[in-house]
């Protein structure tokens, strides 16, 4: 009397049809035909997926993808100059200790702990600090935002960087300290601004806006 | 493919990882529609799959200087795709669930979409119907010849779970497809 025949499983063919399979499976499929038939399917199938149709992109895309590495770049020049700032507010508690450089315009690093430690200046250094913190917890690697949304970023983040080029500027030639505190002042208002931005665009995306639409 | 991906490592590699903008759209050129294809199948739908395409892109142009070289530039762009497909779908299951259970992002063990078909249809409509999961792994596996390791590593998984996932995915196409 004949026992009942065990045809392979499917993960027993699909290793046979990777190449992997058992001798047992290896020996059934020479003798068992149905099994060699669901085998040779299982390969067609393969095949038939490798031969679907291949969809591109539906739209140009480089543009915004450029875009966004641009404006990742433009941060990092920000965060840069924020990298700077933070130095100089660590080692501010040296300036009591050494005297303040305001004036010196020869040393940018002992202008900058200067200005972090004196008494109008810093609290608006402080507050620049803060805020770029602020922006480093906001921001991933890579955020990508919306046309308005990104136009309104570059800006603020130009200006920043143009700030921060007027600020180096002032010190080199020695410029009145009204200036400085206008100018840090405008550093903060825009860092303030761009906060409120990503917080707005956050809440946005939160809500169920997709990023890049 | 790989032709060209050579062309691109002898000629435009260095430059792209030097950070030449020209160099940068070279590679995504080169690269954008098997890219938008793998998200396209892989989440099966045009949305995600320009969300792969971008995000992928960025990141490749964010890291392309650190790629040494020692492999195709294909295939260093096509894991950076698959893992930021995985990560999509991570990331809808998670809308989806409001949470992640205790079993992580791929636990799905219920991945087949009802009802069924009363009739064969092709293999186009299947695929269509796969679970995003099922159908990540039977394209990885099938299609772009991952093994079922790095399957079930990508995916926080283990190759049984791939293997598995798999078997049911092909036992659910035979019925499907007739």
């Amino acid at each position: 009397m004949m026992g009942k025949v065990r045809h392979l499983e499917m993960a027993e063919l699909l290793a046979l049809r990777d190449g992997e399979g058992t001798a047992f499976g290896r020996s059934h499929v020479e003798v068992c035909a149905s099994c060699r038939k669901e085998l040779e399917r299982l390969h067609q199938v393969r095949a038939e997926l490798r031969a679907l149709p291949t969809f591109g992109p539906p739209r140009e895309l480089w543009p915004r993808v450029a875009a966004a590495v641009r404006q990742r770049r433009l941060r990092r020049r920000v965060v840069y100059g924020a990298s700077a700032l933070a130095a100089a507010a660590v080692l501010a508690g040296l300036v009591v200790l050494r005297g303040p450089a305001a004036h010196s315009a020869e040393g940018g690093g002992d202008v900058w702990i200067a200005e972090a430690a004196s008494q109008d200046l810093g609290p608006m250094i402080s507050r620049s600090k803060q805020l770029e913190s602020l922006l480093e917890v906001y921001r991933p690697a890579y955020k990508v935002y919306d046309a308005p949304t990104a136009l309104a970023v570059s800006v603020l983040e130009d200006r920043i960087v143009l700030l921060d080029r007027m600020l180096a500027e002032s010190r080199s030639i020695g410029a009145d300290r009204e200036v400085l505190r206008g100018l840090w002042g405008e550093r903060v208002a825009a860092l303030e601004t761009l906060v409120g931005l990503e917080l707005v665009y956050d809440e946005r995306v939160e809500q169920g806006g997709r990023i890049w639409r | 493919m790989n032709g060209k991906a050579l062309v691109l490592a002898s000629a435009e590699v260095a430059r792209a990882r030097a950070g030449d903008a020209e160099a940068l759209e070279t590679v995504y050129r080169a690269f954008a529609t098997p890219v938008y294809n793998l998200g396209r199948r892989i989440c099966g739908n045009e949305e995600d799959a320009e969300d792969v395409l971008q995000d992928t892109f960025l990141e490749v142009c964010r890291s392309i200087s650190r790629f040494r070289g020692d492999g195709s530039l294909w295939g260093w762009v096509r894991q950076v795709a698959v893992s930021k497909a995985l990560m999509l779908l991570r990331r809808e299951r998670g809308r989806r669930a409001h949470g992640f259970g205790g079993n992580g992002f791929f636990a799905d063990t219920h991945g087949m979409a009802p009802p069924e078909p009363s009739a064969p249809i092709d293999l186009e409509t299947a695929l269509n119907r796969l679970s995003p999961v099922s159908r990540a792994v039977l394209w990885l596996h099938d299609v772009e010849g991952y093994t079922h390791e790095e399957i079930g590593e990508m995916m926080g998984k283990t190759a049984s779970f791939s293997k598995s996932r798999l078997a049911r995915v092909h036992q659910r196409l035979r019925e499907w497809l007739g």
